[in-house]
């Protein structure tokens, strides 16, 4: 099976993002990038599935050169290759415009794919737009917060589960497919060295002229949307509680107590 | 996989190491842990350079951002200050270690060198004889005919090994600072007393560590300050304040606040430092098929207040290199040049010399005398009240006060004068 | 001037945080209940040890591996190592 992983270089898990109060944007300077951290999840669920089934994962990803760090870390988990789609003419991209540039460049390079898996959501952007909108340039089907799934034939059977609503959801999917994972629902394996050595030979970097797409449809003129404005938000002290108890009653206590802090909406039975 | 050389540690002694091995044509692979060379890079401010021009005169190239031109000493209580000052000739550059250590990868990079991040090392693996023969992480096993250990002071690689024990809180001091980023590079300038690339270096005794032993310090990098304290372990239990607010107090100190008012807070960070590296060495830095450089080796000078770290650990990576090139083979008996080397290099001479500054900087009294004392001195001379006191009085009422014994002071001058 | 909490300060950092494995482990915590001094919680320069009533609580997620606490501690009760992958804080200006 050919396994495909979008992939955003984006800010750590916990990072000081600062707001210029003068411009209203995001202070670059000094925010270092890496692999999304909702995107391991996904690159965790690819490989175990090609563990399971045999074939090949292949990372994709829109960036300015910066990207390099993030794919090469992918590759270091087990990813067997990676793409960078890094333009000039790419910048300022939304995400209508990189789901495009992603789709294209999965029909150019990985044409025979059968999985497209994305991460729930990038950390710093939070739209969860991707994986929705690279299925719609692609005319596949989509599921998103995925925790599981199967393959039987030419039909992926995928398990989902849906935190407000608090229920868990079995699907079948004709594949190809689009699935996005649902975050920390896996545990990512470590970098490995034998694989990190080698990293740069497993990455391809293909821009525009490869490409060949139309300038209206990719960057900041392929982009309907915008950002119009952004505000700080407060940060919360850190809290620490301590629960004893049978482990039956801890767990039940740590639900009640992360459900009244408004962590989580709903806990159920997520194996 | 198989090199050459692997190196344990993307700091200044490892990739020193790397740039001069692979300059020399060998295939050398640096393992760091951190997710870039000098992300986990963290020190005081300053890198001295007189030894720098002999083993690594391309740093000149570096991210520099300031010489040092002034230099102060401030003797620091609740309420008092005492600062001596002096101006000085391009002897040290300012600069954050994270650049330093970045040019310094992209150097050894460019000469060949291929450097693996994200990649935590294990174990140093040894063959069945004892032989230093690569390094394991994880389930991998990388083979190569020398080792260079440079992995910085907690060294848990060479404690696993069994050629160290376990730090012990006598023989380290841990230090933890804030950088400070102003408006822009010329209000700081003006701060300071600056002109372009000119940089201050500045250390205070008594109050930062509660008059226990260790030291405050602040450097001037390009538009921000370096500002924080070093406090040595084994005193921890006379601290009334935790390690994590002394930077703040220091930071807010009357004597202080009015030069970093208004800057932003950049990034806060924390990390150990030999006392006197000497004494945490381990019995030899050369085994078979093994090197131990930088801080590892306990390559460091501690005198009070100024730390110098990073010219020692480039000099025994270069020198480590440099063993690697002329030993001919990996051997304990043929690498025992670096010790050599060592020992007719400025670096174990100098090591040696401080030796016993310990015994002086160990001394719980001197940190808590000698500032209080100094501030009290200079503040009775200066007070004109019914009496216009001489210096002698000064000094002699200022003894009686603070119980601070002129003849102790005397001894710890001499002392100090014979060590420091 | 005002003063900055811990937390503020820890906020102006980076860091990748393993959520999944702490690097830092208190082996046993036994030995934290009859350890008198508490080192760990007056040494750690990230206030990552806290005594909360009987117990004493580790967080690493705002650890900056340091490894002062592995030295303080007289009982040897921690497990200390450094985070894998790359993980862990993140210094830029340092
Ligand atoms: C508070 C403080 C202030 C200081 N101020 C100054 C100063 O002003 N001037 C000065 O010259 N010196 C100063 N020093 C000392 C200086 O920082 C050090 O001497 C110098 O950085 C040592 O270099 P190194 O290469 O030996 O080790 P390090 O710089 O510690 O580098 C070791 C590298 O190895 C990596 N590593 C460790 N273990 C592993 C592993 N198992 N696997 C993979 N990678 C690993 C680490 O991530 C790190 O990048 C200061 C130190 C401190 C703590
Ligand atoms: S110092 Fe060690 S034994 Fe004591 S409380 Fe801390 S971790 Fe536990
Ligand atoms: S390593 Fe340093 S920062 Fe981390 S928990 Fe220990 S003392 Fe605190």
């Amino acid at each position: 099976m050919k396994f495909v992983v979008l992939t955003k270089a984006a800010v750590p898990l916990s990072s000081a993002i600062r707001i210029d109060p003068k411009t209203g944007t995001l202070v670059r300077e000094g925010v270092p990038l890496t692999a999304n951290v909702w995107d391991r999840d996904a690159v965790e669920f690819a490989l175990e599935m090609r563990d399971r089934y045999g074939g090949e994962v292949v990372a994709i990803s829109m960036a300015p050169p910066t990207g390099i760090l993030a794919l090469e870390s992918l590759i270091g988990m087990g990813v067997d290759r990676a793409i960078l789609a890094s333009d000039r003419a790419f910048a300022g991209a939304d995400t209508w415009a990189t789901a495009h540039v992603l789709a294209k460049t999965i029909e150019k390079y990985v044409p025979d794919f059968d999985l497209v898996v994305t991460g729930e959501e990038t950390i710093d952007s939070t739209t969860a737009h991707i994986g929705a909108q690279t299925a719609s340039w692609l005319g596949v089907p989509y599921l998103y917060y995925v925790y599981n799934a199967e393959v039987r034939g030419r039909t992926l059977i995928a398990k989902r589960f849906l935190e407000d609503e608090g229920v868990d959801e079995v699907y079948e999917l004709k594949m190809p497919a689009v699935i996005s994972v649902l975050r920390s629902s896996q545990i990512p394996r470590e970098v490995k060295l034998s694989r990190k050595l080698t990293a740069r030979e497993h990455l391809q970097i293909v821009d525009n002229s490869k490409l060949g797409l139309d300038q209206d449809c990719v960057g900041l003129r392929g982009s309907p949307t915008m950002v119009v404005g952004m505000s700080p938000a407060a940060y919360p002290p850190r809290k620490r509680i301590v629960i004893s108890g049978a482990p039956g009653e801890v767990a039940k206590k740590v639900a009640e107590v992360l459900r009244e802090l408004g962590v989580v909406c709903a806990v159920s039975g997520l194996q | 996989m198989k090199f050459d050389v692997a190196v344990v540690g993307g700091g200044p002694a490892g990739l020193a190491a790397a740039y001069k091995l692979a300059s020399a044509g060998f295939r050398v692979v640096v393992l760091e842990r951190g997710r870039e060379p000098g992300s986990k890079a963290m020190y005081g401010g300053r890198v001295y350079t007189h030894w720098l021009d002999k083993y690594l005169p391309e740093f000149r190239k570096a991210a520099i951002d300031r010489w040092v031109t002034r230099e102060l000493v401030t003797f620091l209580t609740e309420d008092k200050a005492v600062t001596l000052e002096t101006t000085t000739e391009r002897g040290s550059f300012v600069t954050p270690l994270v650049s330093f250590t970045s040019w310094l990868a992209r150097l050894s990079r460019d000469a060949g060198a291929q450097i693996v991040t994200e990649i935590t090392v294990d174990q140093l693996a040894r063959d069945e004889r004892g032989r230093f023969v690569g390094v394991k992480s994880g389930s991998d096993f990388l083979r190569a005919d020398y080792v260079i250990d440079a992995e910085g002071v907690n060294r848990l690689l060479l404690e696993r090994a069994g050629i160290v024990e376990r730090l012990k809180p006598e023989t380290v001091a841990v230090g933890v600072k804030e950088v400070l980023k102003f408006e822009s590079r010329k209000l700081l300038e003006e701060r300071f007393g600056l002109g372009e690339e000119e940089g201050l270096a500045w250390t205070f005794a008594g109050y930062p560590t509660e008059y226990l032993p260790g030291g405050g310090f602040l450097y001037t990098y390009r538009d921000s300050v370096a500002i924080g304290v070093v406090m040595y372990l084994k005193s921890w239990d006379k601290l009334k304040t935790p390690v994590y607010d002394l930077v703040e107090k220091l930071r807010l100190h009357p004597y202080v606040a009015p030069y970093v008012r208004g800057a932003m807070l950049l990034e806060y960070g924390a990390r150990m430092t030999p006392v006197v590296g000497i004494n945490m060495a381990p019995p030899k830095f050369h085994y078979d098929g093994l090197l131990i450089v930088g801080d590892a080796a306990g390559f460091l000078l501690h005198t009070g207040v100024l730390i110098r770290g990073v010219d020692f650990a480039v000099a025994s990576g270069v020198l480590a290199a440099e063993a690697i090139r002329e030993s001919g083979d990996p051997s304990a008996e043929a690498l025992s040049i670096y010790e050599k080397k060592l020992k007719s290099s400025f670096i174990y001479p100098q090591l040696e010399k401080f030796r016993n500054v310990d015994r002086i900087l160990g001394d719980e009294t001197l940190f808590r005398d000698l500032p209080i004392f100094a501030t009290g001195v200079v503040n009775r001379y200066f007070t004109i009240d019914d009496k216009h006191r001489t210096l002698f009085e000064a000094l002699r009422e200022t003894s009686k006060e603070t119980n601070v014994s002129l003849f102790k002071l005397l001894i710890y001058m001499a002392r100090a004068v014979r060590n420091i | 001037m005002k003063y900055f909490t811990i937390e503020e300060r820890l906020n102006a950092n980076a860091w990748d945080v393993d959520i999944h494995k702490p690097h830092i482990v208190i082996k046993d915590p036994e030995k934290c209940r009859h350890c008198e001094k508490k080192p760990c919680t007056y040494m750690c320069p990230a206030k990552c040890y806290v005594q909360q009533g009987d117990y004493l609580v580790l967080s690493t997620e705002a650890c900056l591996e340091c490894g002062t606490c592995r030295v303080v501690c007289p009982h040897g009760a921690i497990e200390w190592n450094y985070p894998r992958s790359g993980m862990g804080v993140w210094y830029r200006f340092t």
